[in-house]
């Protein structure tokens, strides 16, 4: 699978802030890349760089084999993207700054519109198109940012924290309809989240602090570096749980142990002769607070 | 082409929008209307008279009309250039509503995009100042002046072309501010100084001749002085014909600015059409290029 995404040292200061620090990374075609960090992180700033809304310091972005230097214009037509807080004309109603923004990118007329039917049934607002974007609920008008983004048939999604805020029923639309795109288009969705349970799903994940990587991988090869497993025993007496020598937790009705390795696992339960338990991954909720050394300071709904 | 077209048409719809801002861009001109008729009729009066040497006699309509032309004159002048600056806030609010960020990601080329904006203020302006116009034109009309059907055209595409200056010098300005608050600071500093850097509040014959060679040197000079043409020029052939000497006749034309000299030499009805244009011309050429150079938006 070939790189859609290729970042080298990629730098960007504000006066004495540096929001993005030499920061290197690369994403493969078709997949489900989760760009995650704390609030101020460098995400959004990153990823505005990435789609040429603001200049970098330095480094080279290349996406689709386009140089965002030098090839802006073809960068621009393969990247759809979903801002963190919605930047559509409020005043306007849903047609109108779907049609004024379809023009953006050479979309007319007949072509148009069919294309704004599609992504209404699409994303479940055909009833919406007439109403004033101002007016809609903030579940609704993330449902248009995202047709928006999808208007131009974009390889590459790029995705702001799209979930924060919304319901679990439109939650899962906007999943079920971007994970079909990934599917049948060969879509790359690049996502950023504060949501972990979405960044579970991802083919590959970045923590990023301070303009840095401090952290990335599948959610698998993470899960296993930064998140301990926990095996949890039932029916069994406190005495013979101390002994073990592990460190533990008392949870209602059983004991809840941190363990290093399935293998561990294994070798306790069967030595042990324990017959009630349970063994439960890390998450990775564990994962980034392990990375991150913070709380999770949820999404900033907007 | 069709992608300019649909994002004038989006940027006019913002801008009809907000009726609020329609009227009170509308409400600007009117009120001076009422001002000037209100507290300077008298003054433009005994500053015509002052021109006519005892012994001459001369018709009250025609010294009324002089006052009415020089008011609406200074008024619609003043107004083209106020009005743009006050409508001429899509470009700042996009800045501000982040749509101008959805609009620098996607391929759309900045010379349109930037000429989207002018031709939508335009638009939005010249439909504020036309209407102004006719109000004016309805006045002159009830006192009974001499602006005939073919100054009244002529005024109407004078403003046309103020306009078109306005919203060139405003869009120019505006490019390099980032919020609202910017906007009407830079508004209020436009309306209270053009009136007199134009000669609209007071004749340019009347200033200092070191203020008169700067002012002549500033475009919009030409804009208030080719409407004092269209305003006045008929009132003063009614003048000539009923005998009024050719001296005091030339006397008004250079007092009222009717006449115009850069550094000495007169300038004509053509040469004010010429350097409007050519400024218009050269104040759009630079807007484009300061946009296509400017590309990213900083956040
Ligand atoms: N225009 C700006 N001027 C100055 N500093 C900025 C600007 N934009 C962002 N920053 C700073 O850059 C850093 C990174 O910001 P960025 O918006 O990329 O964070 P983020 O990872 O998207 O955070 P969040 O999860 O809160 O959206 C922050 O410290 C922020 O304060
Ligand atoms: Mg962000």
């Amino acid at each position: 699978m070939k790189n859609i995404i290729e970042i080298q040292n990629l730098t960007k200061t504000y006066g004495s802030l540096t929001a993005v620090d030499n920061l290197s990374f690369k994403v493969k075609e078709g997949e489900l890349f989760a760009f995650l960090g704390v609030n101020g992180a460098g995400k959004s700033t990153t990823i505005n760089i990435m789609c040429s809304a603001l200049a970098k310091d330095s480094g080279s972005v290349i996406i689709n084999g386009n140089n965002i230097d030098t090839d802006s214009d073809k960068v621009k037509n393969d990247i759809g993207v979903v801002f963190q807080s919605s930047v559509l004309d409020k005043s306007l109603t849903v047609l109108d700054n779907l049609q004024s923004r379809g023009a953006l990118y050479s979309l007319h007329g007949k072509e148009l519109r069919q294309r704004i039917d599609e992504v209404a049934r699409l994303l479940d607002f055909s009833d919406l198109l007439k109403r004033t974007v101002g007016k809609l609920s903030g579940g609704q008008r993330r449902r248009i940012d995202v047709a928006r983004a999808l208007l131009h048939k974009p390889k590459i999604l790029i995705l702001d924290e799209p979930t924060t805020g919304l319901d679990p029923q439109t939650r899962s639309l906007l999943w079920k309809v971007i994970s079909n795109l990934q599917k049948s288009e060969n879509m790359t969705v690049f996502l950023t989240t504060h949501y972990m349970e979405e960044a579970a799903d991802a083919d590959y994940v970045v923590i990023l602090d301070g303009g840095k990587i401090s952290a990335d991988g599948t959610p698998y090869e993470l899960k296993t570096k930064w998140a301990r497993d926990t095996l949890t025993l039932y029916g069994v007496d406190t005495e013979s749980v101390e002994g073990l020598g592990i460190p533990f937790e008392r949870l209602g009705d059983g004991y809840k142990l941190y363990v290093s390795s399935p293998h561990e696992t294994k070798t306790i339960v069967i030595e042990n002769g324990f017959d009630d338990f349970e063994l439960a991954k890390g998450k990775m909720d564990d994962v980034f607070l392990a990375v991150t050394g913070r709380e999770l300071l949820g999404g900033d709904g907007k | 082409m069709t992608t300019l077209l649909s994002m004038t048409r989006r940027n006019i719809k913002l801008f009809f929008h907000d009726k609020g801002l329609f009227f009170t861009s509308l409400i600007t001109p009117l009120i001076l209307l009422v001002l000037y008729v209100s507290f300077l009729g008298n003054v433009y009066k005994d500053s015509i008279m002052a021109f006519f040497p005892e012994g001459i006699t001369v018709s009250e309509r025609i010294v009324d009309s002089v006052a009415v032309g020089q008011l609406i004159s200074s008024i619609l002048s003043v107004s083209c250039v106020t009005v743009a600056f006050c409508s001429n806030m899509l470009m700042v609010q996009d800045k501000v509503t982040g749509a101008a960020l959805d609009i620098a990601v996607t391929p759309v080329k900045r010379a349109y995009l930037s000429l989207s904006y002018y031709i939508a203020t335009y638009v939005s302006t010249s439909i504020i100042c036309i209407t102004a116009t006719l109000v004016c034109l309805a006045y002159a009309n009830a006192m009974n002046s001499y602006i005939g059907f073919r100054e009244a055209v002529l005024l109407l595409s004078d403003v046309l072309i103020l306009a078109m200056l306005g919203t060139a010098v405003s869009s120019i300005i505006n490019f390099f501010l980032s919020s609202q608050g910017q906007i009407s600071a830079v508004g209020s500093m436009v309306s209270s100084t053009y009136g007199f850097v134009s000669g609209a509040y007071m004749p340019i014959s009347q200033f200092s001749p070191v203020l008169q060679k700067i002012i002549s040197l500033l475009p919009g000079t030409y804009g208030t002085s080719l409407m004092r043409n269209h305003a006045i020029a008929s009132t003063l052939d009614v003048m000539e014909a009923e005998g009024i000497p050719t001296e005091i006749v030339e006397a008004i034309r250079d007092g009222f600015d009717l006449n115009i000299y850069f550094f000495g030499n007169r300038v004509g009805v053509g040469g004010m059409y010429a350097v409007l244009l050519l400024t218009v011309l050269l104040l759009i050429v630079i807007y484009v290029v300061i946009n296509c150079t400017c590309k990213k938006v900083r956040k």
